[in-house]
């Protein structure tokens, strides 16, 4: 017997479920590893946008992330004003320094691009540990206590993951009619060739630039929840390597290029981070670079689709075995 | 005069691949480009799809000057080039690719998808196939009916019906004429004769890096300096056989 | 005499930046790709030397043999196992395959040896020379004058030798390279032997005169960019050049500056050199 699931009711379900969890899993760990798994699920599906459908690999992505984290706390600290209003300015630095990458090395090969972010992410991260207008290396705070909901401190995570939740849908909702359009349509043509695209006319270096800018713009707002979530940032958590890396593998996981492959990424990897903390304690942390190493050689070397790629190329032979039978 | 290259040369390095090579189309034709390998053509075709910056002379297209233009540019202006080795976009369906060429004059997705399939209805291919498991002829069709989409006034065919079985050449041979008659001008870079002379009406044949004869098929066939070109000096004169024993073998 | 002495330690400091970044710009021109865990194969020679000296025992010679031998029997290995399936591939391979070996190379070093900076035992090179009034360590001298030495010795294998000239013939043209009868999986191994190894000797020769922990390799890595960049994607010559010239300019801006800002300023540099002139001194873009 073959059970048929439409993908708009699997959609549907699975934002039931999203909504329902923290009602039905109401204890503070479970609602913590909820907005874990939100914001990577965000912060890869804005990674996803560039790396995935564009396919210009970022492996820098935190300085966007960053910018957008220290820009909230930064207004707070500087003028006492709510962090809200910090936000949008995170964005448009964000945007601003995709423009400013974007612009020399999308006209040379992908390799270019890919350095640059690596060398610039670590620029900033220096340059901010030494900058004691944003706290050096020691970073910034936000309200201890909030004066009101725009301070956007709240006791337990609730809001937290509602908030979360629905910039979540906005991203996918985004990257969804994105990929419907023609913008969608020249993305993935240039990822598969920049050559073809541009004998059909394709705007190549103009059409990148526009898909860095909107994976900046998100990747800032990803960095902001953050920041207004755990109430502190500095240089490491705002800039590390460890940010970027965890964008790039939750996306890569589930599926660079898919819509919901950076959530089904999130899904398998949040939980599992969340395990090794657990049992490993701090020292986890070193572990978990070597097992995220391992990962994605693993991926670019036999699954650069990720799993929903698995599943589309196993699901047929599934099927077969099962009608057989 | 739709296409008035002039002049136009290539250098790299030291290496002329185009040294001073001349067209004029006119709209409405269909010319064909034959020559050795290495003859440049190719490197040729590449300025004037703006794949490659020419080092000297002019190409003007409808009056503009596409001399430094981009690829983009030149697609944009209306003209349309396919690939010796198609670069199918692999992980979308045909009807997929083609939209994305449509997308050049339909900027909304249902008109782009409508213009899209009728093109895909005309060349014959299953709009829902997976780019990547087309074989050779299918991915030469698919990159001449991606670039239709485009509606280009002048099409650049780079060897497109090389490796074709004699059935499928003839079918796409006829989807040139298809292609001809409904208003596109065409340039055709060829090494199969029977394209040449079955849809041709003028020749130019390149030999490094000039043009070095043009008339009809037929007369540039029997032109001396083309037998040349391709054979060898010497072949102007049937081969001299020795006598026999003239000599150590 | 303080400047002078900060140029020329740049200077020697900057040789062996010249050596390492050579294996970059070796792999860039053969096969036009960027190997993100070069830096890696700098830090993890310098462990290696350090495990010679300490359970093997062993002069520079010893060990800066060892060094390179291991890194270009790695170098030869990770082309087999992983760059070759992944160089035809999409860009996401290619970029993840090399960035992944990094992080795990990088990690795993934590793991094993720890984040704490470590040094040579006392070597043969120990001391300081006393030049027309610059002190300057005798490793420090010996490292950058080796360094020179073989940049140029690579420089040369490229360009005058049977070998060097099948390399480069794969990198121009891999199908005519192939008609001729080269066979360019075995050159791209050699390439990446080649490259490792240059890395390897790089690393023992630091090892001899600077403390090092594995986070250097993420800083190696990156400064093996701004190299190439510099010198020229491609150009061992280039590199060189570019190698003396960054070492200069960060010994010169930790002099001015202060320590912390030495990376910025290579770092700024780099992005620089992408905005102004991605082909660098003497390369192809």
């Amino acid at each position: 017997m073959k059970k048929f699931l439409s993908p708009r009711v699997g959609v549907c379900l699975l934002g039931a479920a999203l909504l329902l969890f923290p009602m039905v899993f109401s204890s503070p760990f479970y609602r913590d590893i909820g907005v874990a798994f939100l914001l990577a699920a965000i912060s890869a599906s804005a990674w996803n946008i560039v790396g995935g459908y564009a396919g210009q690999v970022s492996v820098g992505h935190s300085m966007f992330f960053g910018l957008g984290a220290y820009t909230p706390l930064l207004f707070y600290t500087l003028w006492g004003w709510s962090p809200l209003a910090g936000i949008p300015a995170g964005i448009l630095l964000s945007v601003a320094l995709a423009v400013v990458i974007g612009l020399p090395t999308f006209r040379l090969s992908g390799h270019y691009f890919s350095m640059a972010t690596i060398a610039v992410a670590e620029l900033i991260r220096i340059f901010f540990g030494t900058w004691t207008l944003v706290g050096g290396a020691i970073g910034l705070q936000g309200p201890a206590v909030a004066r009101g909901w725009w301070d956007l401190t709240f006791r337990g995570d609730l809001p937290y993951y509602y908030v979360f939740l629905a910039v979540l849908g906005l991203v996918l909702f985004v990257t969804y009619e994105v990929g419907r359009r023609r913008f969608g349509f020249y993305l993935r043509a240039i990822k598969a060739s920049e050559r073809a695209a541009r004998s059909l006319g394709v705007p190549v270096r103009l059409t990148k630039l526009k898909a860095l800018a909107l994976s900046a713009a998100f990747s800032s707002a990803a960095g902001s929840l953050y920041a207004v979530k755990t109430g502190f940032i500095d240089p490491d958590s705002a800039f590390g390597i460890l940010v970027s890396v965890q964008m790039v593998i939750v996306a890569a996981l589930g599926g660079a290029g898919t819509l919901f492959g950076p959530l089904l990424g999130a899904l398998i990897l949040v939980p599992l981070q969340t395990a090794a903390n657990t049992w490993f304690g701090g020292g986890g942390s070193g572990l978990t670079f070597i097992i995220y190493g391992g990962i994605i050689v693993l991926i670019a070397r036999f699954e650069p689709g990720g799993l929903f790629d698995l599943w589309h190329r196993l699901a047929p032979r599934l099927r077969r075995r099962a009608h057989a039978a | 005069m739709l296409l008035d290259a002039q002049n136009v040369a290539k250098a790299f390095g030291s290496f002329w691949a185009v040294a001073g090579a001349d067209l004029q189309v006119e709209e409405g034709e269909i010319i064909g480009l034959i020559g050795p390998n290495g003859a440049g053509k190719s490197t040729f075709f590449n300025c004037l799809a703006g794949d490659t910056l020419p080092t000297g002379g002019r190409i003007l297209f409808n009056g503009v000057d596409l001399t430094r233009a981009s690829p983009d540019a030149h697609a944009r202006a209306g003209i349309g080039r396919t690939f010796q080795v198609p670069a199918t976009f692999e992980d979308m369906s045909v009807i997929d690719n083609v939209t994305v060429g449509a997308f050049l004059r339909h900027p909304h997705r249902n008109d782009a998808r409508e213009h899209a399939r009728r093109i895909v209805e005309m060349t014959g291919l299953r709009p829902d196939q997976p780019g990547r498991s087309l074989g050779t002829p299918g991915r030469k069709r698919l990159g001449i009916a991606r670039v239709l989409a485009t509606e280009p006034r002048l099409l650049l065919l780079d060897e497109s019906l090389a490796g074709l079985t004699p059935t499928e050449l003839r079918d796409a041979i006829a989807l040139v004429r298809r292609i001809h008659e409904s208003g596109v001008t065409i340039v055709i870079v060829e090494h199969i004769m029977e394209v040449i002379m079955t849809l041709t009406r003028r020749v130019l044949v390149f030999n490094q890096g000039r043009v070095i004869s043009s008339g009809t098929p037929e007369a540039v066939v029997k032109d001396e300096a083309v037998i040349e070109a391709y054979l060898g000096r010497g072949a102007r004169r049937p081969p001299r056989i020795p006598p026999p024993h003239a000599g150590e073998g | 005499m303080v400047v002078l002495q900060v140029i020329v330690g740049g200077i020697l400091l900057g040789a062996i930046y010249a050596l390492f970044s050579s294996g970059l710009t070796l792999i860039w021109g053969m096969m036009n790709f960027i190997n993100f865990a070069h830096g890696e194969f700098v830090m993890l020679s310098m462990y290696v030397a350090l495990l010679v000296v300490l359970y093997l025992g062993g002069g520079p010679v010893g060990f800066g043999a060892a060094a390179a031998l291991a890194l270009f029997v790695l170098g030869v290995a990770i082309y087999l196992a992983l760059i070759r399936h992944v160089v035809r591939g999409p860009m996401l391979s290619q970029i993840l395959s090399t960035f992944g070996l990094a992080l795990l190379l990088r990690y795993t070093a934590f793991f094993i040896f720890s984040a704490n900076f470590v040094s040579l035992p006392q070597t043969s090179l120990a001391g300081t020379l006393n030049i027309g009034g610059i002190f300057l360590p005798v490793a420090q001298l010996v490292a950058g004058a080796v360094a020179i030495t073989l940049t140029i010795a690579l420089h040369l294998l490229l360009t005058r030798t049977t070998i060097g000239s099948r390399l480069l013939a794969v990198a121009e043209d891999r199908s005519a390279a192939m008609l001729m009868g080269i066979r360019p999986d075995r050159m791209q191994a050699l390439a990446w032997g080649l490259s490792a190894g240059a890395a390897g000797i790089a690393g023992a020769l630091l090892a001899t005169a600077y403390p090092w922990s594995p986070s250097v390799g993420e800083t190696f890595g990156l400064i093996a960019f701004v190299t190439v960049a510099l010198g020229g994607f491609g150009s061992v010559l280039g590199s060189l050049y570019a190698g003396l010239i960054i070492g200069l300019i960060q010994a010169v801006s930790a002099f001015w500056l202060g320590a912390i800002y030495k990376d910025i300023v290579v770092y700024g540099l780099f992005v620089a050199l992408l905005w102004l002139r991605p082909q660098g001194l003497m390369g192809k873009a």
